[in-house]
């Protein structure tokens, strides 16, 4: 009540202060003349009654000050006056002020960029309806360490009829899909969903409508749904666009409605946004039977019933897996341990760039504590010349904390200048850093400038206004009255207080740099780690090209239905390779190295089950690889070493015997007392398919991306068993870009409606799998290279700015008989104290941030004796560097010179 | 002017709570109120009553109105409000206790203890 009370009569006086001051003033003039008049009826004249009465009452200035005080709002009026003493002494010091608002404006404006993007993909909520219902349902046998198997249509149903859990859940087929009949064919991102995929997701059309359940087929719909992207670019943002047909994989499908503009697939894609949205009920041709054993697709999301939390959801789906292993244990061997488990979608879209985005986070906070560092050691030198000024106003009577928050005011003042260019240098190229964002972070299309990010960066604006304001505050308020008068305008040399201010924030700043550089090193030796790793292959003087085989869902429209006619394709295509000009070896695979990175999506290399012969069914329900189809050059062209046994031969063709040759981890992991030379394995333990005999084992090739080890792989002749998603690698050395019209003209030489895409040398693509490691390395590792500019240049601010005011006490020394060199060793072993307390403090900081960078690093330990040794060393050197120069400068004083000065 | 007392610290305001706790005053009112039932013992810096009056009317207790004063001027009138009454209560109770527990404590013999 009383609170309420206060803020009302502050708020009352707060908006009307030219009322409370003619009131005052009335108020005690009233007084004063009441009194007066008193005193003038007691027998004194009326001049005099006046002026007793007012020296009485006392100084009406003072009591106004004390008035204002009381009703809370004298501080208003002294802001006001402390931000135009501070704005005049920003205005007298031009190259200082610039300098402060310079660095700020760069560290606020990191901030802001990078808290821009932490917000809208890591902060913000799903742009759907309800999003925290929303979740990605995994198949997961952590028996036998699997994670995210596929399913099929009888358990797709569980989930749906069973489970209790669900509104609705639809399966997701991700997937790269060709679109022809316009201009050239293109490769676009394709989904397809059931019917209920856009209302569960909550989406509205822009034109037409979106499908339904009066759609149901049970095999592929002949519609489909585009997005505004394809809408715009194919159909020249046609408004009568609903009804044209698209041909998808040879596929007819009709148009029936196009989405909005910022309608986003919730999923991971392989090169961009999805536009072309197709239906299906999964459980006619072209889909296997609707069996247990059937699992065919590949991921699932799902709408939870309003008021379930994930927990008891999960309980549920749980509790049903564990019934439906009862129920079907042919289907569920025990030993697998099969399961449901689901996940916020929101944390499986972001969950994997998560740690990056927050290191990166990290780092720039930490660079904006060393910028406002450097500018506290401005301030301070400031601050010592300005301590008269402070000594005066405290002898007139202000108070410390009056002077406290006088300098405070000056440093927020400057922080928010500087703040406010860093927003707006931020806002002004966010789209230009954008572009240096890897792309495999989801959901860049949706950064903006929020309020939320203009509140951060105020923040942080604000926070280090305080942290650079408060030493110098700290330090004005401590002057002592008597002796900075006395000393006079001239700096008060260096007193010890300040000076050991100033090494503390020093020794701060250096200890900050240490902690950037040791996560900048550690992210550096893992991308040199993962560049110099043997990624099982020789990737210089390859070019690699991706074909994708339409997959129509009629059979008829289908050209490469059967292996043969792609057999036929296969070595068509690999003959006009090889007669390319400059073209020395080609051969033809299934996944390119390094590009497996999302395994269940269409074309990807999932892991599947197989048996090997003569082991009983029950123990053979762990056994997994991925299968790669290859042609017989492939792995002569990736200069693949060959252990044991054969690679593949023309020969190995449809109708012989089917053969495989596997890695060496398969080897180990199946094989690992036995020579697998001559076992059988069978895929998909389908008992009706004929065995498949191992006639060689390879090195590893790191096929799921460099950082990826131990993954079985089961390579197969491509005239045996092959996809539709094929690439080309091709032995040359001439450059990717020059071949690219070649390789294109006789692809489509074959097949005039096949797209070729992404045509690069496998240097670029091996490049392209580590691009969100290079960009984190890269940022972080210039943030410390900035951080050690920063330092070093405090460093020798602070050791220049000791010599300026100990030249009198040098020269004394010198005239003394101190040499040179004692001299300089003297600077030189206060820099190295310094640097040195700084590193340690580093070094401790950081054994705790680099075990938290543990999940981004590879074949590194958080604590690398390498980058925990070199850095200090690296920052000792140049923290000694940055001491000489001034250093030298203090053994160039002139003894005699000095003591004159005086 | 000898015999006149100093103000304890922090009384002032309980004095010009209980100075209007009679009736509206103005400012000069309060101050020749406490002077008359103080009789003219107490020893008031005219000026700080002001500060006074508007740290009390900020918090709440009292309240003021323009009116016009005996000699037909402009003056403000203070008058105390519910939430000042229940303060002065408190605070008289306050300075009560205190007041008999120092009395009690200094007329203390050394053959009580």
């Amino acid at each position: 009540m009383n609170l309420l009370a206060r803020f009302r009569s502050w708020l009352r006086w707060m908006g009307n202060g030219k009322k409370l001051e003619s009131e005052m003033e009335t108020e005690m003039r009233f007084h004063i003349e009441s009194y007066a008049a008193e005193l003038v009826r007691k027998g004194m004249s009326q001049q005099e009654a006046m002026r007793a009465a007012r020296i009485e009452f006392g100084g009406t200035e003072s009591h106004k000050d004390a008035m204002r005080a009381a009703v809370g709002i004298r501080w208003w009026g002294e802001l006001g006056s402390d931000l135009r003493h501070g704005w005049r002494l920003f205005y007298k010091n031009p190259a200082f002020s610039a300098v402060a608002v310079l660095t700020l404006a760069l560290g606020v404006g990191a901030n802001t960029a990078i808290f821009s993007i932490v917000n809208a993909v890591l902060l913000r909520s799903l742009p759907y309806p309800d999003p925290d219902r929303l979740v990605r349902i995994f198949f997961n046998e952590p028996g036998v360490g699997l994670r995210d198997v596929r399913f099929s249509k009888p358990e797709l149903d569980d989930l749906l009829t069973r489970a209790g859990v669900f509104e609705d859940v639809t399966p997701i087929f991700e997937g790269s899909e060709d679109v022809t009949g316009a201009k050239q064919p293109e490769r676009v991102e394709g989904v397809n969903g059931s019917f209920s995929y856009f209302s569960m997701l909550g989406a509205t059309p822009q034109i037409g409508r979106l499908f339904g359940p009066q759609d149901f087929v049970p095999g592929f719909a002949a519609e489909a749904v585009i997005s505004d992207g394809l809408w715009r670019r194919a159909y020249g943002a046609d408004p009568n666009v609903v009804g044209r047909t698209l041909r998808l994989d040879n596929d007819p499908l009709t148009i029936i409605g196009v989405l909005p503009r910022g309608f986003r697939h919730p999923g991971p894609t392989i090169s961009g946004d999805v536009e072309v949205f197709g239906a299906g009920g999964f459980s006619g041709d072209p889909f296997p039977k609707p069996i247990r054993g059937n699992r065919v697709l590949g991921a699932a999301i799902g709408r939870l019933k309003p008021g379930l939390t994930l927990e008891q959801a999960q309980a549920r789906l749980t509790a049903m897996a564990a019934q439906l292993r009862r129920d079907f244990p042919t289907d569920y061997p025990p030993r697998a341990q099969w399961t449901i488990e689901i996940q916020s979608l929101q944390e499986t879209l972001v969950g994997k760039v998560r740690p990056m985005l927050l290191v990166l986070l990290g780092a720039v906070i930490l660079i904006v504590f060393i910028v406002s560092l450097n500018i506290a050691n401005l301030l301070l030198a400031r601050a010592s010349g300005r301590q008269q000024e402070m000594a005066v106003r405290l002898a007139l009577g202000a108070s410390r904390g009056r002077l406290v928050r006088q300098m405070l005011t000056e440093s927020i003042l400057l922080s928010l200048i500087g703040g406010a260019a860093g927003i707006a240098t931020a806002v002004g190229t966010l789209g230009f850093i954008l572009r240096f964002v890897p792309s495999n972070v989801p959901r860049l299309n949706e950064v903006r400038i929020y309020w939320v990010v203009l509140g951060f960066a105020l923040l942080i604006s604000i926070l280090t206004g305080l942290v650079f304001g408060l030493a110098p505050a700290l330090h004005s308020a401590k002057v002592a009255l008597s002796s900075a008068i006395r000393e006079g305008g001239r700096g008060s040399g260096y007193s010890i207080k300040t000076g050991r201010l100033r090494d503390v924030l020093i020794v701060s700043e250096l200890a900050f740099a240490v902690i950037l550089m040791v996560g900048a090193g550690l992210l550096l030796r893992t991308l040199r780690d993962l560049l110099q790793e043997s990624p099982g292959f020789n990737p210089t003087q390859l070019v690699t090209a991706n074909i994708q085989l339409p997959n129509p869902n009629e059979p008829k429209e289908d050209p490469y239905h059967d292996i043969p006619r792609r057999a036929a394709f296969d070595r068509e295509l690999l003959r006009r390779m090889k007669a390319i000009p400059g073209v020395e070896l080609a051969a033809i695979t299934s996944a390119l190295p390094t590009t497996n990175t999302n395994p269940n999506a269409v074309g990807g290399v999932a892991n599947e089950g197989f048996a090997i012969e003569d082991r009983s069914v029950e123990s053979s329900q762990d056994l997994r690889a991925e299968r790669i189809r290859i042609s017989s050059d492939y792995f002569k062209v990736l200069q693949t070493t060959l252990i044991r046994g054969r690679s593949f031969t023309e020969g190995d063709e449809d109708g012989k015997p089917l053969v495989a040759v596997i890695d060496e981890s398969t080897a180990h992991k199946y094989w690992p007392t036995q020579d697998p030379l001559g076992r059988r394995v069978r895929f998909a333990r389908d008992p009706t398919k004929p065995w498949t005999t191992i006639v060689g084992i390879v090195r590893d090739i790191k096929s799921d991306g460099l950082d990826i080890d131990g993954v079985p792989h089961i390579y197969v002749s491509t005239y045996q068993d092959s996809t539709k998603r094929l690439s080309v690698v091709l032995r040359t050395s001439l450059p990717a870009n020059l071949l690219e019209p070649q390789i294109r003209h006789e692809i489509q030489g074959i097949d005039p409606g096949l797209p070729v895409f992404n045509v690069s040398s496998m240097n670029d693509v091996l490049d392209r799998s580590l691009a969100s490691r290079r960009f984190s390395a890269d940022l972080v590792g210039g943030f410390a290279g900035l951080a050690v500019l920063l330092a070093s240049i405090g460093i020798y601010g602070l050791l220049a700015y000791m010599v300026g005011q100990r030249s009198r006490e040098i020269g004394i020394r010198m005239a003394l008989g101190a040499r040179r060199d004692d001299i300089l060793r003297m600077f030189l072993r206060k820099g190295g104290v310094l640097a040195g307390v700084g590193i340690v403090a580093g070094l401790v900081f950081s054994a705790f941030t680099a075990s938290m960078m543990a999940s981004l690093l590879y074949g590194v330990r958080p604590h690398d004796r390498l980058v925990f040794l070199a850095v200090p060393l690296l920052l000792f050197a140049v923290a000694v560097l940055a001491s000489y120069f001034p250093a030298r400068r203090a053994t160039k004083v002139d003894p005699m010179f000095a003591l004159r000065e005086v | 002017m000898s015999k006149q007392l100093d103000l304890l610290q922090g009384t002032l305001d309980m004095l010009i709570l209980k100075a209007v706790s009679l009736g509206p005053l103005h400012g000069y009112g309060v101050l020749l109120r406490i002077q008359q039932i103080s009789g003219e013992q107490l020893e008031i810096q005219q000026g700080s009553l002001y500060p006074a009056l508007y740290r009390l009317e900020h918090q709440g207790w009292i309240t003021s109105e323009w009116g016009e004063s005996e000699n037909n001027r402009k003056a403000k009138f203070y008058r105390l409000t519910a939430a000042g009454r229940r303060q002065l209560h408190a605070e008289t109770e306050k300075w009560n206790r205190m007041a008999s527990l120092i009395a009690n404590v200094l007329r203390t013999t050394p053959e009580e203890i």
